[in-house]
């Protein structure tokens, strides 16, 4: 809450807005290169690297813009992994089974399809949002449990209308297939950085964060999450804006799963598998406070970047897949450690 | 009082009808009919969505009644273990038990059996077989092995050259990645020398991840030959990485389980072969032979019995492309 307000000078703004975490992120992430370029034998700085980064963080990034309101709020939503499952595959149960087109339309001719499926998934998961919010609001059930309910509500749907295999629909692959930078040509398939979706899904991430840090409704977030009674005291209708942030983080997660149909070429009832975890770990390690009313949208940002960093790096390093857990663990560790240090700092 | 009167009269005339239906009946039929429970790992797994197929098929053809139990999602011993006493309490005439722990599922397996229960075990079995009437599995480390004979023929294997192919996997311990790999990994080192498995990877079930590993391998081997995708999440992963590469076709792709979108892309030229199991053919078998034990106690010739994986490419049948696709039940 006070890192929005804090100055109105532009160094102020500039400072608030690359605080220290967000620079220690930075840090990690430029160190994060530099080691796996040396353990890889400097195969690591290649656009065929930073693609798949990117790519990757394209997938869990709304997510993570998600679960960072929420968290800011002082919730949590563990159902967006499976949100991104229902809704990849609600998507291509409408293309496949009801509107019976298949992988033959191809290109810019998908397109069409496409806007439905995009519309689809986002409506998909608006609707596991507004559960949450009324299991939350009405029932009086605790975030953690009540999207652990859907968590699991929506993975089994995600089962039943695919038949536990994925449904495989029209698709255009140049929209996750990075654009083509002149010039740079190293390999014939890995000529450039950003996908089309890519850049869509850091458009997305971009408005949110401004509308978290520049808007009332940020401004009401970090207060709920600060003290929420004090928040119902100056007038903060919290029933009414809690449930506004479920039903954005679902319809994000919506998003994303119309972001894995493109990646995978329909709907694959497992799309979403485990990324309610990597989600709150990319939040964490941006620097949000799992007690609510701390967090920044930069933050997470890195906080993702920084996760499939690591991903690819060991990969590319040779590290056995099996160390990735660990240094994600200790990655999550060290970012709370660094909070905690700093909130006593500014105590003193 | 009246009404009273009518209503014992009514149900004095059902009675009596029904013990008439029920005694003309018996002898027709000779015998009560057979019921065999089935109780498999998770019903959301294509697999066993195919062999509930199998399994219904069987039922219908042999006339007896099939109880089909398991978790809903969850490949679990935990789960499992109450599904199984439920189902033992029906007490049904034979069991089939694909039991998701050797030693956890033992003990219900036993009480079974001391029921009078004829158990079969399909696709994975408990540790002691002894009681156990027959078991059916299908062939992983053969499927592994056709898996390494199909990445050599695209790629015109000739000794004393090298290739350089990746495995992706769901996990370490996944038991049928494990056998799957095995057998590649033997065929490979017998048949194909040349053959260098450069790194393997896990995709923890998500097809996104299986095709962001396939992205990474791409760049760190430039001149990357093959890909092993050992089940059906690493195959569609695989699969789009490729397709969005726009390199179908130039790198061979041998992926697992006969997903319909995945025998799609054989003929499109995106998969080399998919090795396919027949969980239809297994379910089918356990259950032919559990009503032949318990009709004319008769044993079958050899308890443990294997079934082989096929290898599905652009030159099976039509026929056999049909046969060997998982259905989606629903």
């Amino acid at each position: 809450m006070t890192d929005s307000k804090q100055g109105t000078s532009l160094g102020g703004r500039i400072r608030a807005t690359i605080t220290e975490q967000t620079s220690l992120l930075i840090l990690v992430m430029v160190a994060l290169v530099i080691v796996f370029n040396v353990f890889s034998d400097g195969t690591f700085l290649s656009t065929g690297v930073f693609s798949t980064i990117l790519t990757d963080w394209g997938a869990l990034i709304l997510l993570a813009v998600g679960q960072t309101l929420v968290v800011i709020s002082g919730g949590i939503d563990l159902s967006v992994g499976s949100t991104v499952s229902l809704s990849t595959v609600v998507a291509g149960y409408v293309l496949v089974k009801v509107m019976h087109l298949d992988s033959s339309l191809k290109g810019s001719d998908a397109w069409g399809a496409l806007l439905i499926a995009a519309l689809v998934a986002i409506g998909t998961g608006l609707l596991v949002g507004a559960v949450n919010a009324l299991l939350i609001n009405f029932f009086k059930i605790v975030p953690f449990i009540a999207t652990l309910s859907t968590f699991g509500a929506a993975a089994g749907a995600a089962i039943i209308i695919s038949g536990g295999m994925p449904l495989q629909g029209p698709n255009d692959f140049a929209l996750i297939n990075p654009i083509r930078i002149p010039g740079i040509d190293p390999m014939a398939f890995d000529t450039g950085l950003l996908s089309p979706m890519v850049i869509l899904m850091a458009l997305v991430t971009a408005i949110v964060g401004l509308y978290l840090h520049k808007a009332r409704f940020g401004l009401y977030t970090f207060a709920i999450g600060s003290n929420s009674f004090a928040a119902r005291a100056a007038g903060i209708n919290v029933p009414l804006h809690t449930a506004k942030i479920y039903l954005i983080s679902g319809g994000l997660a919506g998003l994303g799963g119309f972001y894995a149909y493109v990646r995978l070429a329909g709907g694959s009832p497992s799309s979403g598998a485990g990324m309610e975890l990597y989600a709150i770990a990319a939040t964490v390690i941006g620097g949000a406070s799992l007690m609510g009313g701390i967090g920044k949208m930069w933050g997470t940002a890195l906080g993702t970047l920084i996760l499939f960093t690591v991903q690819s790096g060991l990969l590319m390093a040779g590290v056995a897949p099996d160390w990735k857990q660990i240094v994600v663990a200790l990655l999550i560790a060290a970012a709370v450690a660094v909070q905690t240090l700093q909130k006593k700092n500014g105590m003193r | 009082m009246k009404r009273s009167f009518r209503a014992i009269a009514a149900l004095g005339v059902i009675a009596a009808l029904a013990a008439g239906v029920s005694g003309c009946a018996a002898p027709a039929e000779e015998e009560k009919q057979i019921t065999i429970a089935f109780v498999m790992g998770a019903e959301s797994d294509p697999f066993f969505q195919a062999m509930k197929l199998g399994a219904e098929e069987e039922a219908a053809a042999q006339g007896v009644k099939l109880i089909w139990q398991g978790d809903p999602s969850h490949y679990d011993v935990a789960t499992q273990v109450p599904i199984v006493d439920t189902v033992i309490a029906q007490k049904p005439d034979g069991l089939v038990l694909i039991p998701t722990d050797p030693d956890g599922l033992q003990a219900s397996s036993d009480k079974a059996v001391a029921a009078g229960i004829a158990v079969a075990n399909v696709d994975t079995h408990v540790t002691d077989l002894s009681k156990v009437v027959t078991f059916i599995t299908g062939d992983n480390g053969d499927g592994g092995a056709k898996a390494a004979d199909a990445i050599a023929t695209k790629i015109g294997y000739t000794d004393g050259q090298t290739y350089e192919v990746v495995v992706g996997l769901t996990s370490a311990t996944a038991t049928t990645n494990v056998a799957r790999l095995e057998g590649f990994k033997a065929a490979v080192a017998s048949k194909y020398p040349g053959i260098v498995i450069k790194d393997v990877a896990y995709s923890a079930s998500n097809p996104q991840t299986a095709a962001s590993n396939v992205n990474n391998w791409l760049t760190k081997y430039p001149n990357l030959k093959g890909i092993f995708a050992i089940d059906g999440t690493n195959a569609s992963g695989a699969a789009a990485a490729l397709q969005a590469k726009n390199l179908t076709g130039k790198i061979a792709l041998v992926g697992y389980d006969a997903y319909p979108a995945n025998v799609d892309l054989i003929k499109q030229g995106v998969f080399t072969a998919l090795i396919a199991q027949d969980p239809a053919a297994e379910a089918r078998l356990a259950i032919k032979t559990l009503v032949d034990y318990i009709k004319n106690k008769k044993s079958p010739a050899a308890r443990d019995v294997v079934i082989p994986n096929v290898t599905l490419d652009a030159n099976t049948s039509a026929d056999d492309l049909k046969k060997y696709t998982y259905v989606a039940t629903k």
